[in-house]
């Protein structure tokens, strides 16, 4: 073990710890804001510290002071079982959490001759340890559902579990079909093999590759993740709020969180396996390292257009009516974020011209590595974004028509398409 | 009676609805393009910032907050009949009544209190006052306080309350 290793293990992990957890309030605010404006509402956009509402961010931050500050309440009929009670969301919470940890967030480092992966986790099959690790999330359900005591938490559990028993055929055999056509269960391996091209055009990224297992992919995670159209463990026309009624305050937010992060790690599989990853298209690592200078000059030239673009938008948006007659401190909060984003572009741009005038490959390397980090969670936050955006579009299923759909369609379908790859991969290898 | 009869379409049945796909793709056009016009400039969004922006569209015939309506000399228009405490639904209005010494009328009232959190502001007092002494054309729609008794509204606070549309004095007495 070198020095080099040991801080690249360190930031992998807190980098993993930090995109899993810290998008959690992040993306209960894109979730408001989103339905806001979807619905032609505002959404959150009141709560500030001095002024300072980063869009409405702050309001998570309040909303999770006001859980934690919450009587912790334990309905009496339960009587066995307590323990496993509070601890099932956490189960939920912590495999949601762990199987994020063997997602690549930037390629092998090369330092000394030591390969070194960027993922918290530093396995080679990260597919198998996400399919065994991301199925553990509905024990929790299970737990919760079964000792509420409760006919909804039960009806909800049960919905929960055999939507998860029958998603998870489809997104196995979706999942094995990709590992045929990468021919590797490593997610790292699997970026590097869509990085390339194919028929000399298109970047070969797996929604290109395999469309049908793709989409098959998608819908399983969307349901694998609780997410609408397939809500219907928490029916609340139904159900009441499925398996978590009788749960409150942090109890209630552990399984909220979850359900979170579970989305943000299904983001974060669908786009390492179908889009490519922390990859641009048609940009390998070797190219990115070779025409560094080049890559940098296209950044010095972007990042101020960006903040240019974004302190427009915060002007414009980060105000008031006319007809209202205090901003309370809106300004005053553009001005200072703008000052911020001015000398954070210069700062970057002096860094990205010192490494063009005096090259050194282990600097270039580590600049690779964040970029490909950042192109990671703006891939990521726009895959979230998606997620949140079908929400708002889609109504919920009814419960036969998801089993029909899981059974009926997805799982023949699946079948097929593994069985027409099988063919093509084995007739082109031969 | 063949003729009557009308056959309606049945949806879903056709490959592109079962597919579901393209309706999903139509659905999110729809969301897509409110997101990003609100997205692009919130001001497009028709929201009433509350607190800081007070609603514009309060009509002359809103029933807002009571007021007790004066004589054109300042005095009291109420003649303490009790009319509208005997109109009042809620029996939220609590009059004491007392002579008046200066000459204009007999009456008038010593306290006059509404509490307000009994009031369903159905206006029905205000139909009944013969001296157009109480109206709820203050556009008030908020009352705030901090105990249930802020709420139980005195003479001198509902005299001190003022018409919003114009007409101040009351009609009946001049």
């Amino acid at each position: 073990m070198s020095m080099a290793s040991i801080i690249v293990a360190l930031v992998a992990f807190v980098l993993g710890a930090l995109l899993a957890l810290l998008t959690i309030p992040v993306l209960v605010w894109l979730e408001r804001r989103t339905a806001g404006l979807v619905q032609d509402r505002l959404g959150p956009n009141r709560t500030n510290i001095f002024g300072f509402r980063l869009g409405g961010v702050v309001q998570s931050f309040a909303d999770v002071v006001k859980l934690l500050i919450k009587e912790e309440y334990y309905p009496s009929h339960i009587k066995m079982g307590k323990l496993i009670f509070m601890i099932a969301p956490i189960i939920t919470f912590v495999a949601a959490l762990l199987a994020f940890m063997v997602i690549p967030f930037a390629d092998t480092l090369v330092i000394d001759g030591e390969a070194l992966r960027m993922q918290p986790l530093p396995v080679e099959y990260g597919v198998f340890w996400y399919l065994a690790i991301g199925a553990v999330g509905v024990i929790g359900v299970i737990f919760g559902g079964w000792l509420s005591h409760n006919k909804y938490s039960l009806l909800g559990a049960m919905r929960a579990t055999s939507m998860v028993v029958s998603y998870e055929l489809p997104l196995g055999l979706a999942i094995i079909s990709f590992i045929v056509t990468y021919n590797t269960v490593d997610f790292n391996a699997m970026v590097a093999w869509q990085s390339s091209t194919f028929f000399g055009f298109l970047p070969s990224w797996g929604i290109l590759v395999q469309p049908l297992a793709s989409i098959i992919l998608i819908i399983a995670l969307f349901a694998e993740t609780n997410r609408n159209p397939f809500t219907v463990a928490e029916g609340e026309s139904e159900i009441v709020a499925g398996f978590m009624t009788e749960y409150s305050a942090m109890k209630f937010a552990m399984y909220f969180m979850a359900e979170y992060v579970a989305m943000n790690t299904a983001s974060a599989v669908i786009i390492t396996m179908i889009f490519g990853g922390y990859q641009l298209p048609y940009v390998s690592t070797e190219m990115l390292i070779d025409n560094f200078s080049s890559f940098a000059y296209v950044l010095i030239l972007i990042i101020p257009a960006f903040v240019y673009w974004m302190i427009m938008f915060m002007r414009k948006n980060n105000a008031v009516r006319p007809s209202v007659s205090t901003d309370s401190g809106r300004i005053f909060e553009t001005k200072v974020i703008s000052i911020f984003l001015v000398v954070l572009a210069v700062v970057v741009d002096a860094i990205l011209l010192y490494l063009i005038l005096s090259p050194n490959a282990l600097a270039t390397q580590i600049a690779v590595t964040m970029i490909q980090v950042i192109i990671f969670v703006i891939k990521l936050m726009a895959f979230n974004m998606f997620f949140i955006l079908i929400r708002w579009t889609l109504p919920r299923f009814r419960y036969d028509q998801v089993q029909t759909l899981g059974w009926k369609y997805l799982l023949p379908l699946s079948l097929f398409n593994l069985f027409v790859t099988a063919i093509v991969v084995v007739g082109v290898n031969s | 009676m063949s003729h009557n009869i009308i056959t309606t379409p049945r949806y879903g049945n056709s490959f592109k609805d079962k597919l579901y796909l393209p309706a999903i793709y139509e659905g999110c056009k729809v969301t897509f393009k409110h997101f990003f016009t609100n997205l692009n400039d919130s001001n497009t969004v028709d929201t009433l910032e509350y607190p800081e922006e007070q609603p514009r569209d309060i009509t002359s015939r809103y029933r807002g907050l009571h007021r007790l309506t004066h004589r054109p000399d300042d005095t009291i228009a109420c003649v303490a009949c009790f009319m509208c405490a005997t109109a009042c639904p809620s029996d939220c209005i609590f009059i004491e009544a007392t002579e008046r010494d200066d000459n204009k009328d007999e009456k008038m009232p010593k306290s006059f209190k509404i509490d307000t959190l009994e009031c369903i502001f159905c206006g029905y007092c205000v139909e009944a006052c013969p001296c157009d002494a109480i109206r709820m054309d203050t556009g008030i729609f908020s009352l705030t306080g901090n105990s249930r008794e802020d709420f139980v509204l005195n003479k001198e606070q509902l005299l001190s309350n003022k018409g919003a549309f114009g007409e101040e004095i009351s009609c009946a007495r001049d």
